[in-house]
């Protein structure tokens, strides 16, 4: 009963801001600035919601984010300006470039059993080594930009004149990697990933299959992306080793945990609400007071951690626990 | 029928450094028995039940499971050939709820459509279903008990190893606990093999004992010859010159 209750309330939540966010190009249409302000919120929206898979529903502290961000964006990028193939196929391609390196790294990291703050330094090591790597391989990346060639209007090279069609392009991602997080959350591999998460050892005596199931975690992770990597460099119109970025990655790790680790919709709720804070006041308050957006963004950030460590998002879940404290409390007077 | 054999260990040895945690074990367990392990601390039960799961690889010996070599399989393939255990040290499963725990055990034989019926049916024999909503972190130590229990036999294994389920229990806890065994052990054929320190349930409960002593299996034989025999007795309690002597000194 309450579990019905509770989906209905995330459905209309997520109705609601999906009514609202197509409208969104009406109101700052006028602006392309700002509607590159909140695509940017949205492509963080999009990578934590991503994220959720591998760090909220399985438990991995995963700090590779932009690690597959880059690699999507470099393989469409790349076939784009030196075979003038598309970016929506190349985009594809991108995410499945990301996968096999995440196969790659993924399969010698479960198989020895790395796992928590091990995990986490092993791929915040990743995206690092990646940054040198295309740094200096100059056929593909090196210490330029490369600029991906100019057109006012052309759909096969998805370059547009404005940004609002890259905003409905990132918001389709969103609703797809939403999709994913969700049906993923209500399925066997949801509940075997959540079980792991809390307990590998218990999980795998109970004949969960630890190494695929975060195996297959992490190549939904990948290709989600991998794919938004592509549509990204499309965005900026450039491609730098420096989409490689360490910090970003951990940025959005965060995200997933002060949204709330495992719900569908927090790393979204949490995106929305700190990045689009910090997007908002570093275009408002930059001019003035530069470095403030990051003194507000740091406060609201350790207040979330303070009053609410399991997350944003749990505001709108509601558990009947009256029932079991009294259990608890039988429990010891006995 | 009754007398096949389902599981087997021969001469199965584990070592950890110096010590000897199991040694040579030679044990077989006959299916819808209801089998004791008992032993003083430190005796190697708990390091035997690693080795029956896959959670540990012995270094000498061998497992046999219905006639299938289990010695280095994983932990997950030989829950899906019928063998699951519950921990000393319950671990749960905090974020979840009860019926998701549950659940989670209960995909090993089942698909997305039969799954629930499962549930439901182990939440209904192990009479959690007043607190099925409730997160396994709220939980009191006997019913988080009760759900590793319910959550292991929804896997549907043919053996069940329990690890000091009956720890921490109070006197009626455990009654209760122990017909819930029985019962589970007499409607499903499940093969229980305990590990108890609480000898009230192990006498009550258990069609046949094996003793474990420094990594030996020293006795072996029904709870009324285990009771009266010598080495048990001074594997427990010492030998009597021994006793006697730090008596009067």
């Amino acid at each position: 009963m309450n579990r019905k209750k509770n989906h209905n309330l995330e459905n209309l939540l997520l109705l609601f801001f999906l009514v609202i966010a197509l409208f969104v190009p009406l109101i700052f249409g006028s602006n392309q600035y700002n509607i590159l302000l909140v695509t940017t919120v949205l492509i963080y929206g999009v990578m934590a919601t991503s994220w959720n898979i591998i760090g909220g529903l399985a438990g991995q502290l995963d700090l590779a984010s932009f690690a597959y961000l880059g690699l999507g964006a470099f393989t469409s990028s790349t076939l784009f300006i030196r075979f003038n193939f598309t970016p929506w196929i190349g985009m594809i391609l991108g995410g499945l470039v990301a996968v096999a390196f995440a196969l790659l790294i993924g399969f010698p990291l479960f198989r020895f059993r790395i796992r928590e703050v091990w995990y986490a330094l092993t791929t915040c090591a990743l995206v690092e080594i990646l940054k040198v790597v295309f740094n200096m391989w100059e056929e593909v990346g090196g210490p330029v930009e490369r600029f991906l060639p100019y057109f006012s209007g052309s759909l096969y090279h998805m370059r547009f004149g404005s940004y609002v069609p890259y905003y409905y392009l990132i918001l389709g991602m969103l609703v797809i990697a939403l999709l994913v997080n969700s049906r993923i959350a209500r399925s066997k591999l949801g509940f075997y990933l959540k079980a792991l998460g809390e307990d590998e050892t218990a999980a795998e005596v109970l004949g969960v299959n630890t190494r695929a199931c975060k195996l297959r975690a992490l190549v939904y992770y990948a290709f989600l992306i991998g794919v938004t990597g592509a549509i990204y460099a499309n965005i900026y119109g450039y491609v730098h080793p420096s989409f490689f970025n360490g910090q970003e990655s951990i940025k959005i790790a965060i995200l997933g945990i002060v949204g709330g680790r495992g719900i569908t919709y927090g790393p979204l709720l949490a995106a929305l609400l700190l990045v689009g804070t910090q997007e908002f006041l570093r275009a408002s308050l930059g001019g003035e007071v530069s470095g403030l957006y990051l003194v507000i963004y740091s406060v609201i950030l350790i207040l979330v951690v303070l009053f609410k460590p399991s997350g944003i998002a749990t505001f709108f879940q509601y558990r009947n626990k009256k029932p079991a404290k009294q259990e608890v409390k039988k429990k010891s007077v006995v | 029928m009754l007398s096949e054999q389902i599981l087997k260990t021969s001469k199965l040895t584990k070592r950890f450094g110096n010590l000897t945690a199991v040694n040579q074990v030679d044990l077989e367990i006959k299916k819808e028995e209801i089998i004791g392990l008992i032993g003083p601390n430190g005796a190697g039960k708990t390091t035997f039940f690693n080795l029956i799961t896959g959670l540990e690889i012995p270094d000498e010996g061998q497992v046999i499971f219905k006639g299938t070599n289990i010695t280095t399989m994983s932990p997950h393939a030989i829950c899906k050939l019928g063998i699951s255990r519950t921990f000393q040290v319950a671990k749960s499963f905090t974020e979840m709820s009860v019926e998701e725990a549950i659940r989670v055990g209960a995909y090993n034989r089942r698909g997305e459509e039969e799954v629930q019926n499962k549930v439901d049916w182990a939440l209904e024999f192990f009479e959690l279903e007043d607190i099925r909503d409730y997160k396994c972190s709220d939980l009191g130590l006997s019913s988080l008990r009760k759900v590793e229990v319910a959550r292991a036999a929804a896997t549907e294994p043919e053996l069940l190893l329990l690890d000091e389920v009956g720890a921490g229990l109070t006197a009626t806890e455990l009654l209760k606990l122990m017909s819930e065994l029985k019962r589970l052990n007499e409607e499903t054929k499940i093969t229980l093999c305990v590990v108890e320190h609480v000898m009230q349930m192990v006498m009550g409960l258990c069609e046949r004992i094996f003793v474990l002593d420094a990594g030996e299996l020293i006795a072996k034989g029904i709870p009324s010859e285990i009771s009266n025999n010598q080495r048990v007795i001074e594997a427990y309690l010492g030998r009597r010159s021994y006793s006697e002597s730090s008596s009067t000194g």
